[in-house]
């Protein structure tokens, strides 16, 4: 039953992207052009004045674990907001594999289709601003898809907070440009900052991409509070929506909008 | 409680004391005050009462869409609180005021899905699905985007989706509602065609009596939040079958005072109503016993007028249906 699903899952998924298409290709046009405004800005003003890592080339960093969480959590947070409004959340939930397993099953699809949109965006970034990046996809992998479970955390904080009070996508464009002000808090000021969801990420990630370092030669402390992380804000978005579904269920809103 | 008046089966859906208050910060709604029934496998069953009796809820409970307050509800035997994921295996619905179904995907696309997220492989049941196609009269439109048809279509699609899962148990709530007399009748008979063929339990929540009149052999009411009336609908039919009967006589050339009829009639049948018209005299009247008729008939073949026509009243299970509701609001009013 389980593979049934799964291979169910991916197909309406991809069916779907492909009649969506224009919208996928409109997102990287529209990413690249956000960021190459924000490079040449932050670059006439001067890079002082944007501490995102601590550098200019951190807004490469940044920008690109923006992008994975954007992509992340708004899988998940929209697609329980439009499901309930158009009527179909319903029968998800009729389905003997879960509600939970299905968002992760199209999520493993969409987490894809976002690596290959980012890559695309991030080939634009390095082709556009001449910024030379190491590229090593062994050490980028682990952390692209660290961040990406951490966004899904988040992703189902706001899914079952889209359960229970239905049109709250406004919040969710609070949510993301909130994500940025996480990259800006400075770690020598503040320690605690690490422990953030995706700061260690970013982090690593500059690490990887600006410095050339490989995954496995990272700190192993900076590693563990990464995985620890990583499994705690997954778990603690599972737990809140488990919540928000029970209490869903109780006052009846699943089909409600 | 289980309705005495029908037979000990093993009850495939079992519903005890089912009870849901919704409570929020403005006010406080008992949608199930206490619900039990039970259906047997390959029953079709028809789920009646007035907007916000709470059949919705019922069935969204049963479902585990709704949390109930309280109560057991049993599929195959599974207490489906218990262990939802094998109950749900079991159900399959299409709700009311949903689209059911992905309206960027075709009809083939939506019942793939569906029916894979539910464990059943599209590319083996390929025969099952074409033959749901065509018992619904889906085949033409197969490869149409469901946002390209129209809302009949659309709801054959949701129905297909949910048949197309091959559970023994499929909840139809308003599957007719907002659909033209005609995509209405198409449904009823593949309802009934796929009933008589896959003996699947099926409930079919309607406003529309004549929908559950059609397709069910059963029919639970509910009102206010319980179940008023459990019966076989001929049986529910044959307790408001009433002796009313309406005579039409012809004033022809053998009756010579119809003055006297009319006094006769009015002496001997004084519940009678008796309206006379130029050629005819029409006699409203409800007996109280069955013998009482053949009275009338010796009355009239004294004054030797010609009967036109006997007729009794037709109970249907609308009239069945808005006493049951009318006396149930009497007690609880």
């Amino acid at each position: 039953m389980w593979l049934i699903a799964l291979k169910a899952s991916w197909r309406q998924t991809l069916t779907l992207q492909i009649r969506y298409l224009f919208n996928f290709f409109t997102s990287i046009i529209t990413m690249s052009i956000v960021f190459l405004l924000i490079f040449h800005g932050v670059k006439a003003v001067g890079a002082g004045a944007l501490d995102l890592g601590g550098t200019l080339e951190g807004l490469f960093t940044g920008y690109i674990i923006w992008m994975i969480v954007l992509t992340g959590y708004q899988d998940l947070a929209y697609n329980a907001a439009n499901e309930a409004q158009t009527g179909t959340l319903e029968q998800l939930y009729l389905s003997p594999v879960g509600y939970k397993w299905l968002a992760f099953f199209s999520g493993s699809f969409n987490a894809l289709m976002s690596l290959a949109m980012i890559s695309v965006i991030t080939a634009v970034m390095v082709l556009t601003t001449g910024q030379k990046l190491h590229l090593d996809i062994f050490s980028i992998l682990p952390v692209f898809f660290g961040v990406y479970i951490q966004a899904y955390g988040l992703g189902f904080i706001l899914g079952g907070l889209a359960l229970i009070f239905k049109r709250i996508q406004s919040f969710f464009q609070v949510v993301t440009f909130g994500v940025i002000g996480l990259f800006m808090i400075p770690w020598s000021k503040y320690p605690w900052a690490k422990y953030l969801p995706f700061t260690m990420g970013q982090h690593l990630l500059q690490e990887i991409m600006m410095e050339g370092m490989k995954f496995t030669q990272a700190p192993k402390g900076d590693l563990a509070v990464f995985a620890v992380a990583t499994i705690a804000y997954f778990l603690a978005g599972l737990g809140v929506f488990s919540m928000a579904e029970t209490k869903a269920k109780a006052m009846g809103l699943l089909g409600q909008y | 409680m289980p309705n005495p008046r029908l037979p000990e089966k093993h009850n495939y859906l079992e519903v005890q004391d089912l009870k849901k208050t919704f409570v929020d910060k403005k006010r406080t709604v008992e949608a199930i005050k206490s619900i039990s029934f039970g259906i047997a496998k390959g029953e079709m069953v028809g789920l009646l009462g007035p907007n916000g009796a709470g059949k919705t809820t019922t069935i969204k409970s049963i479902l585990g869409l709704i949390k109930p307050d309280s109560g057991i509800v049993k599929v195959d035997s599974i207490d489906c609180a218990a262990n939802p994921r094998e109950a749900a295996k079991r159900m399959a619905a299409v709700l009311e005021g949903a689209r059911n179904t992905y309206w960027r995907l075709t009809v083939w696309e939506n019942m793939q899905f569906f029916a894979g997220i539910h464990g059943v492989c599209a590319a083996e049941n390929k025969e099952y699905f074409e033959y749901l196609l065509e018992t619904l009269k889906l085949q033409d439109r197969r490869d149409t985007e469901v946002r390209n048809l129209s809302s009949g279509y659309k709801q054959k699609t949701a129905v297909a989706c949910a048949l197309a899962k091959k559970t023994p148990l499929v909840f139809l709530d308003e599957p007719t509602l907002g659909l033209d007399v005609e995509s209405s009748y198409e449904l009823r008979a593949a309802l009934k065609r796929l009933q008589s063929e896959e003996q699947r339990t099926i409930v079919v929540s309607s406003h529309d009596m004549k929908v559950i009149q059609d397709v069910c052999s059963r029919v639970i009411i509910i009102s206010n939040g319980r179940v008023v009336a459990d019966d076989n609908i001929d049986d529910l039919l044959s307790l408001f079958r009433t002796r009313n009967y309406r005579i039409v006589v012809s004033k022809n050339a053998y009756m010579q005072h119809p003055e006297l009829l009319m006094a006769e009639l009015s002496q001997g049948f004084p519940q009678a109503d008796i309206n006379e018209t130029p050629d005819t005299v029409e006699i409203a009247v409800e007996f109280t016993n069955p013998f009482e008729i053949y009275d009338l008939i010796n009355t009239l073949s004294g004054f030797r007028v010609a009967v036109e026509s006997i007729t009794q009243e037709q109970v249907d299970l609308e009239k069945a249906f808005l006493e049951i509701v009318r006396r149930e609001d009497g007690v609880c009013g």
